[in-house]
């Protein structure tokens, strides 16, 4: 619901994403913290930043293909080691740069994904979910097993830094620059896909895919393109992980990983962009805060001792999870929206 | 003349202050702080032993704080930071940990933690140290992290050898392995002694190489493999829940071929998870590292040491064995580039310098490890390799073999 007097006179003003000049001032003000960043905070934000984007970017494409397509992915993991490992054999067998690398890991993940997508034509809900699954132990098993020179097997594959005409991403700062541009871009594709005839696409299957069949959708495709596009964003995440650690091995892309991504777009809130973005913010600034927090409880707490303390706090970072699904199972976002729209229509109730 | 004798004595005493503080020992006029940072996992897969570990090494840095830091003037200030054993937890500390401690050393944990920061720590120029067996994948040269014992392979291959010996005759040793895909580092460890089998054929031959899933319920038809093989050992470097699902196994089939463990999965843990230490009768675990039996040994008097004077409270088994090396190996290094650089201005290339400039002898860490010489050309040393071999008797962990040679493994 927009505020009061704004009302769109033209399709072209209804479809903004930004309807008020408050939102353009919120974003220009935000994108320009975020990239003065470096120079406000510390190099332990910046690195945190650094993993929230690269999270972001995983968890919007499993927000298109699990909030917005309805299609359950619990094989995120797998469609970003996919990404990771593409980016690392290029940049390490050839020595292409970013440019190339980096979307070439989104296309190899989406083609991955693809093939996943294609089941779904055929089946949903909880047999979906094993075939993502299946996706998780394929590439696992596909890694270990074949030839080591194809994808450095059970010794990993060691990935030089990032490099773009001749400037290279190494450092907590420049890699946060390149994940920036990467995010932003990958952000501003997502809410265009979202509001195309795609994501309406998306929507009608996920809220009934017989009847968005009976309105003239391919239904088949719209779930096999969910999946494409959910894995082409995980490839390019996978990419951005490759550039920061470094190293890739199959054990960094687990069933585990993907399930926290789906716990991101829970927690946020399902078929919301943002609230993808607010869910990976939550979810990490909880690990983080726990890592932090952790040492210096054990430190001051000593009679405690270690072990209690940080199993304690990984209990707390359940709890704040568990919290979330019962007090609020749509996300923060919805409650956002309840809140929005409450201050404006005050002081009527509805 | 009241005024002149106060003058006189504050004259006295000023000059007497001055006397004693020159007549201090010069530590208590300038002790030299250095960080290290010790990366723990309390909340992930190692929740269960890591009390035990970190009490282990955190022990013999408070050892080493009040005895030899106290002769050097120097003091180690450690602080453990909690990566749940996740690479990308580990990636986003270790700029705080760089900007907030400023280590000279990272006192490391495991895979996450190599995976996290092989290409960092070269770039930062600080050194880790790991307690545990190496893999084939870390196996390169300049590296910036260092393990005390050789590659997992390194030491079942050294512990086959022993076993062939003790057996006699000419032929080799029928041996099987069990590994899982589930971590490429079980793969890493079945994958350098197929290699060493491989290349020895007179020493070992390789009759079975079973992957299973990482917590098996039901091995029985896997060992019938094995038994009709007629293996003489079976090697299982993975976990605890293999070694029980392969002990049940082989009692299945009426078969009692040993099985050989490593420290994290070894006698006292398995034989924990099976009921008790006489189930594991005859079996061995080897590893480059002392073995935590009851004998009186050099590094049990050390351990007792550290518990009657160093708050050490954890029991004397093999995880404390492996935190108490792990520690030993830091502070012996550190020792040593104290001495080569004295005790001001120590950075971690320092560190590392002093970890090539010559060995680090059995009796520095009081016989918890072999006498290590390491060189650039690996993150573990390649020659003068020894493990040591515990078997169960009459229930209890004794020691069968020490300083048992490891043979010359080539890279896989």
């Amino acid at each position: 619901m927009d505020p009061s007097g704004i009302f769109p006179t033209s399709y072209r003003s209804d479809r903004r994403i930004i309807r008020t000049r408050w939102q353009v001032l919120a974003l220009v003000l935000f994108m320009a913290l975020l990239l003065l960043a470096p120079y406000l905070v510390s190099g332990r934000i910046i690195a945190i930043l650094n993993m929230m984007m690269i999270s972001a970017v995983i968890a919007v494409g499993l927000q298109i293909c699990t909030g917005y397509a309805g299609q359950i992915n619990l094989g995120q993991a797998a469609f970003m080691g996919v990404g990771a490992y593409t980016a690392s054999i290029l940049a390490s067998k050839t020595g292409l740069t970013i440019l190339l690398t980096i979307p070439l890991a989104g296309l190899s993940a989406a083609l991955f994904g693809f093939l996943f997508g294609l089941t779904a034509a055929r089946i949903k809900g909880f047999y979906l979910a094993l075939t993502t699954i299946a996706a998780q132990f394929l590439f696992h098993f596909a890694v270990l097993n074949l030839p080591s020179t194809w994808m450095g097997g059970s010794n990993g594959i060691t990935v030089p830094p990032a490099e773009l005409f001749g400037l290279r991403f190494v450092g907590e700062t420049a890699q946060f620059y390149m994940n920036f541009a990467v995010t932003a871009i990958m952000v501003a594709g997502a809410f265009g896909i979202v509001r195309s005839r795609f994501g309406r696409a998306f929507v009608a299957v996920r809220d009934d895919d017989v009847a968005a069949g009976i309105m003239g959708i391919n239904v088949a495709a719209t779930k096999a393109n969910a999946f494409l596009i959910g894995a082409f964003y995980a490839g390019v995440g996978g990419a951005l992980w490759a550039y920061l650690i470094r190293f890739v091995g199959v054990d960094q892309f687990t069933l585990f990983h993907s399930i926290f991504f789906v716990a991101m777009i829970i927690v946020g809130g399902m078929g919301s962009i943002v609230g993808a973005l607010v869910g990976v913010f939550i979810i990490r600034i909880i690990q983080e805060i726990i890592a932090t927090v952790g040492p210096n409880i054990a430190d001051s707490v000593s009679f405690l001792g270690g072990d209690i303390v940080f199993a304690g706090m990984n209990v707390v970072l359940g709890g704040v999870i568990a919290l979330f699904m019962i007090l609020e199972p749509k996300g923060l976002m919805h409650r956002w929206n309840i809140m929005k729209s409450s201050y404006r229509i005050w002081p009527f109730p509805y | 003349m009241t005024f002149q004798t106060k003058q006189g004595l504050r004259g006295l005493l000023a000059a007497c202050a001055i006397a004693v503080a020159a007549s201090m020992p010069l530590k208590a006029q300038a002790e030299t702080t250095y960080n290290l940072a010790l990366l723990s996992d309390f909340s992930g897969p190692y929740a269960d032993i890591m009390p035990v570990l970190a009490g282990g090494r955190e022990a013999v840095f408070t050892w080493w704080n009040e005895t030899r830091g106290k002769e050097l003037g120097v003091s180690l200030n450690y602080k453990n930071y909690e990566t749940r054993y996740d690479a990308a937890q580990v990636a986003s500390l270790w700029p705080g940990i760089k900007s907030e401690l400023d280590p000279i050393a990272v006192v490391g944990l495991g895979g996450p933690d190599v995976a996290a920061l092989s290409e960092r720590l070269p770039e930062d120029k600080i050194p880790m140290f790991m307690a545990t067996a190496s893999y084939g994948f870390a196996w390169k040269p300049d590296s910036w992290i260092f393990n005390p014992r050789p590659t997992y392979s390194h030491e079942s291959a050294g512990f086959l050898n022993w076993m062939r010996e003790q057996r006699g005759g000419d032929g080799p040793l029928k041996v099987a392995i069990l590994a899982s895909e589930a971590s490429p580092a079980y793969v890493d460890m079945a994958k350098g002694l197929e290699l060493y089998a491989e290349e020895h054929p007179e020493e070992i031959d390789l009759v079975e190489v079973i992957y299973t899933e990482v917590q098996p319920t039901d091995l029985t038809g896997q060992m019938r493999r094995v038994v009709r093989a007629r293996a003489e050992a079976l090697v299982i470097q993975t976990n605890t829940s293999i070694v029980v699902a392969a002990k049940r196994g082989l009692q299945a089939n009426g078969s009692s071929i040993p099985i050989m463990m490593s420290s994290h999965n070894g006698l006292p843990a398995s034989g924990g998870a099976l009921g008790g230490l006489d189930q594991l009768e005859g079996d061995f675990e080897a590893y480059g590292m002392a073995i935590a039996a009851d004998e009186d040994t050099p590094a049990r008097q050390f351990y007792e040491t550290l518990v009657a004077d160093h708050e050490l409270k954890a029991p004397w088994n093999v995880v404390t064995a492996m935190g108490v090396s792990q520690g030993l190996f830091v502070v012996t290094v550190i020792d040593h580039a104290i001495e080569a650089n004295g005790a001001e201005g120590l950075t971690g290339e320092m560190v590392r310098e002093a970890l090539f400039a010559g060995p680090i002898t059995t009796e520095e860490t009081h016989g918890f490890l072999p006498s290590l010489t390491f060189t650039p050309d690996a993150p573990f040393p390649l020659e003068g390799l020894k493990v040591n071999v515990g078997t169960v008797k009459d229930g209890k962990i004794t020691i069968e073999a020490t300083g048992v040679d490891v043979p010359d493994v080539q890279k896989w």
